[in-house]
């Protein structure tokens, strides 16, 4: 058997699973209700088990290892994040919305507020949310299967994306609390299984962690000449090769390359010189067949300096260098100068380097011992406020704002909040949650030790921006070919799980929306229950094509940013809407939609915007300062949004519902006192 | 009709409201404790980091002393922290379950013999005028 079969082998056994225990259960399920929210038979254990499974995304079992390879410990808030958010959503938020009685935020909504308008408005934002979080997800299906089968990245998505919307619409969500429960299981095998061997072979966590403190000042190197191919413009921000500062570089192109830009790694700050002329030269080869249309046409061995864009102003399509074949390119750092000072940071000189872009897909041969391009020093590496946090200049600022768009985010993404209403009472609840950040909690452990051990082993995945693979391209790395692509197989189908279950998730919170809140409440009030399991299937399979479009326009980013962002969006919408409208009386409609919409939309906009400049489709010359606020807008967007409807709804005071006080008494009162009651009667 | 006889069903407003005080105020003071822990330590470790970077890189077996504290040490934290707010907060409840003392402490005082019916609706006019 061909060893590269092994990883799809193991693919299609998880998948073949999945779909298997979903046709199992789906036999299980009779009424509507079932198919919604699987009962409310689930034990403490099996809930916790489920929801952490449908929590355990691409973005926890690629996107952090991945994060955490490209920036070190900046990326460690990630999962600290992810894991315990959990705690503000027990703190605040679980008892009392399971006791409620509700089964999703937009029926919270109405509850609370005796609004069906306001359901409309809630609806909304599990749609925003719900795409935000399944962008990243495809990805990781592109990704995964591109490193494991060679498949172009857009056939994983439309394969994964197939398997798992029929899986949805045929199952429902009876059959998806066994199968993310199982998940989340497979994960965790997944994730821990395979590091404990590689550890065994390449060193410990502290061990890898160790060689980065020892060297302060070093940067990877390739073990071994390596040719990598590199993305054209439309994968920018992937494009980019940004030459170590660390020593001279060296690199052939063997089948030519048209620069599309040549630049400083470090984005100059206002008033520094532009990169001196010696930074970047060319070598030729001895018989070159095509001209080179710059300055000197050159003579073989002879050095040229490449015309240099001063800032970021990209060359001009006439300006494009187009290199011959087996040209090398040598780049050299330099020291960055202000008005012919030089400029200093913490006592000492700051060195950068060249970076170029390329216009089309192109090969690149680095030689060995070659300093990895894209790849942070040791000391920035291991220490805080390193390439992550520190891009804008502002690392305080970026690191709060991430902080609180995780934890607040996470206590108010639909698709896992859905999940209480499960549990039988809200002892039960909060009981779950504890069990969730035990489970989460352990798993979060193991993608850092991933990263640490993919900077010490397969440094190569810098160079390209790939560090996104590195739980699939590490364990290949083995010199044992079969038990590396075994221990890949065990990666590659917990990649699966973590995207099959988050996408099933929110398409499920999707569809349901869709079809239980806008069909059923809202356009055929009157529709039977057969009618509305058929608009859920339709809308599942709508929403699942709409994701499959989304993940092949996402390709260049990172996994766990994008997933950073629907967190972003759900702290700003739901969780002020869920904090107050649980715990202040005040609170009213005019002024929690208020609130929920300036928060969640500015929010939205900002980082839309912020997605576009990275993507090149926008230019736009804004301040470090807006550019770290708006790629991390929670830091504003959650007070904002707090403020707001703190102040409309003391404008609105009369709009209080008349029975608040009992509303109150049934978020907050044991259930055995009789005064809950369910949304939805059976 | 005495109030302790009365079944929870045909509590009146007033009732509603003193029963919801005394529920809300000590399962917020709880949260709110909590709360304060956890963000104390998670807003303080990157002013740490930020104030005191030679104290936060020192080397603890082959980590950073930051790097331990976070990746690894903060989950176990944060576990104790639920572990503590679940069993303070089933404890609250179940004092609730008793929620006729409740009423009576909440009001200060023995509660007044009264029928259900003579308490009036104008109960919620300090915090904001209602519509009927």
């Amino acid at each position: 058997m061909n060893a590269s079969l092994i990883p799809l082998a193991f693919v299609i056994l998880i998948i073949v699973t999945t779909i298997g225990l979903g046709i199992y259960a789906t036999r299980m399920s009779h009424t509507a209700s079932d198919f919604f929210v699987a009962g409310r038979s689930v034990s403490v254990f099996w809930n916790a088990s489920a929801i952490s499974g449908e929590y355990l995304s691409a973005a926890s079992f690629m996107g952090i290892a991945g994060l955490l390879m490209k920036n070190g410990y900046d990326a460690l808030w990630y999962p600290v994040g992810y894991a315990t958010g959990y705690l503000f959503l027990l703190l605040f938020i679980a008892g009392p919305l399971r006791r409620f009685g509700a089964y999703t935020i937009p029926d919270f909504a109405e509850g609370r507020f005796d609004s069906p308008a306001f359901r409309k408005i809630a609806v909304i934002f599990v749609l925003f949310i719900g795409f935000f979080y399944t962008m990243p997800q495809m990805k990781a299906a592109g990704v995964t299967m591109f490193t494991i089968m060679g498949w172009p990245y857009w056939v994983g998505i439309v394969v994964v994306g197939v398997v798992i919307t029929f899986n949805v619409a045929l199952g429902g969500m009876k059959g998806i609390t066994f199968v993310q429960a199982f998940q989340y299981w497979a994960k965790v095998f997944a994730i821990t299984a395979p590091v404990f061997i590689l550890m065994s072979v390449y060193g410990g966590y502290n061990g890898s962690l160790g060689a980065n403190l020892a060297l302060p000042k070093g940067t990877p190197t390739l073990a071994e000449s390596k040719t990598i191919q590199y993305k054209g413009a439309t994968g920018a921000p992937a494009n980019a090769l940004a030459f170590s500062p660390a020593g001279v570089s060296r690199v052939t192109f063997p089948q030519g390359a048209t620069l599309e830009k040549v630049s400083p790694a470090r984005k100059p700050m206002a008033g520094e010189d532009p990169m001196p002329a010696s930074a970047v030269g060319i070598l030729l080869p001895p018989n070159p067949k095509e001209s080179i249309p710059i300055g000197d046409p050159g003579i073989g061995g002879v050095i040229a300096r490449l015309p240099v864009s001063a800032d970021a102003t990209p060359l001009t399509t006439t300006t494009h260098v187009r290199l011959p074949a087996g040209t090398t390119l040598i780049a050299t750092p330099y020291i960055v100068t202000k008005a012919g000072q030089q400029v200093m940071k913490a006592g000492k000189p700051v060195k950068t380097a060249p970076k170029i872009e390329f216009l089309d897909p192109t090969p690149v041969l680095f030689p060995i011992g070659a300093l990895v391009p894209n790849a942070p020093a040791n000391r920035s590496w291991i220490q805080p406020f390193g390439t992550l946090t520190g891009k804008f200049g502002y690392p305080l600022l970026y690191t709060y704002s991430l902080i609180i768009a995780l934890v607040c985010g996470t206590a108010g993404l639909p698709h896992i909040l859905v999940r209480f209403y499960t549990n039988p009472d809200g002892r039960a609840a909060k009981r779950t949650t504890l069990w969730v950040m035990v489970l989460i909690g352990t798993f979060y452990l193991f993608p850092p030790i991933w990263g640490a051990l993919g900077r010490a082993v397969v440094p190569a995945l810098y160079a390209n921006s790939t560090t996104d693979s590195v739980v699939i391209k590490l364990p290949m790395a083995l010199s044992n070919k079969l038990l590396g692509q075994v221990l890949s197989g065990i990666t590659a189908a917990g990649a699966f799980a973590a995207f099959m279950s988050t996408f099933s998730g929110l398409l499920v919170s999707m569809s349901g929306a869709l079809a239980h809140d806008i069909y059923g409440r809202i356009l055929r009030p009157n529709s039977s229950q057969q009618e509305r399991l058929v608009a859920f299937k339709v809308a599942a399979v709508a929403f699942g094509a709409v994701s499959v479009g989304l993940g092949m326009l996402v390709e260049s980013f990172d996994i766990a940013m994008m997933v950073s962002w629907a967190f972003a969006i759900a702290a700003a919408s739901y969780f002020p809407l869920l904090l107050l409208g649980s715990w202040w009386r005040g609170l009213t409609k005019q002024g929690a939609a208020t609130g929920m919409l300036a928060g969640g939309l500015l929010s939205l906009g900002a980082i839309v915007t912020s997605m576009l400049i990275d993507k090149k489709v926008v230019a736009l010359d804004l301040s470090p300062l807006t550019r770290s606020l708006m790629e991390q807008p929670a830091i504003w967007g959650v007070p904002l949004a707090l403020i707001v409807m703190y102040v409309v709804s003391k404008l609105t005071a009369s709009h209080i519902p008349t029975d608040i006080h009992l509303k109150m008494l049934r978020l907050h009162a044991p259930e055995e006192l009789g005064l809950s009651k369910n949304y939805i009667e059976h | 009709m005495r109030m302790s006889s009365k079944d929870i069903g045909q509590l009146s407003e007033q009732d509603h409201i003193r029963l919801a005080n005394s529920i809300m105020r000590r399962q917020a003071g709880l949260s709110l404790r909590v709360a304060a822990i956890f963000l104390f330590l998670l807003l303080g470790l990157p002013l740490f980091n930020y104030l005191y970077p030679e104290a936060a890189n020192t080397p603890v077996l082959g980590f950073t002393a930051t790097w331990l504290m976070l990746g690894v040490l903060f989950f176990p934290v944060t576990w104790l922290l639920s572990a503590y707010f679940v069993k303070t907060s089933d404890r609250i409840e179940e004092d609730c379950m008793d929620w006729r003392s409740q009423l009576g402490r909440e009001a200060g005082e023995p509660i007044e013999p009264q029928g259900v019916d003579d308490i009036k609706p104008a109960f919620i006019s300090n915090e904001a005028e209602v519509k009927e």
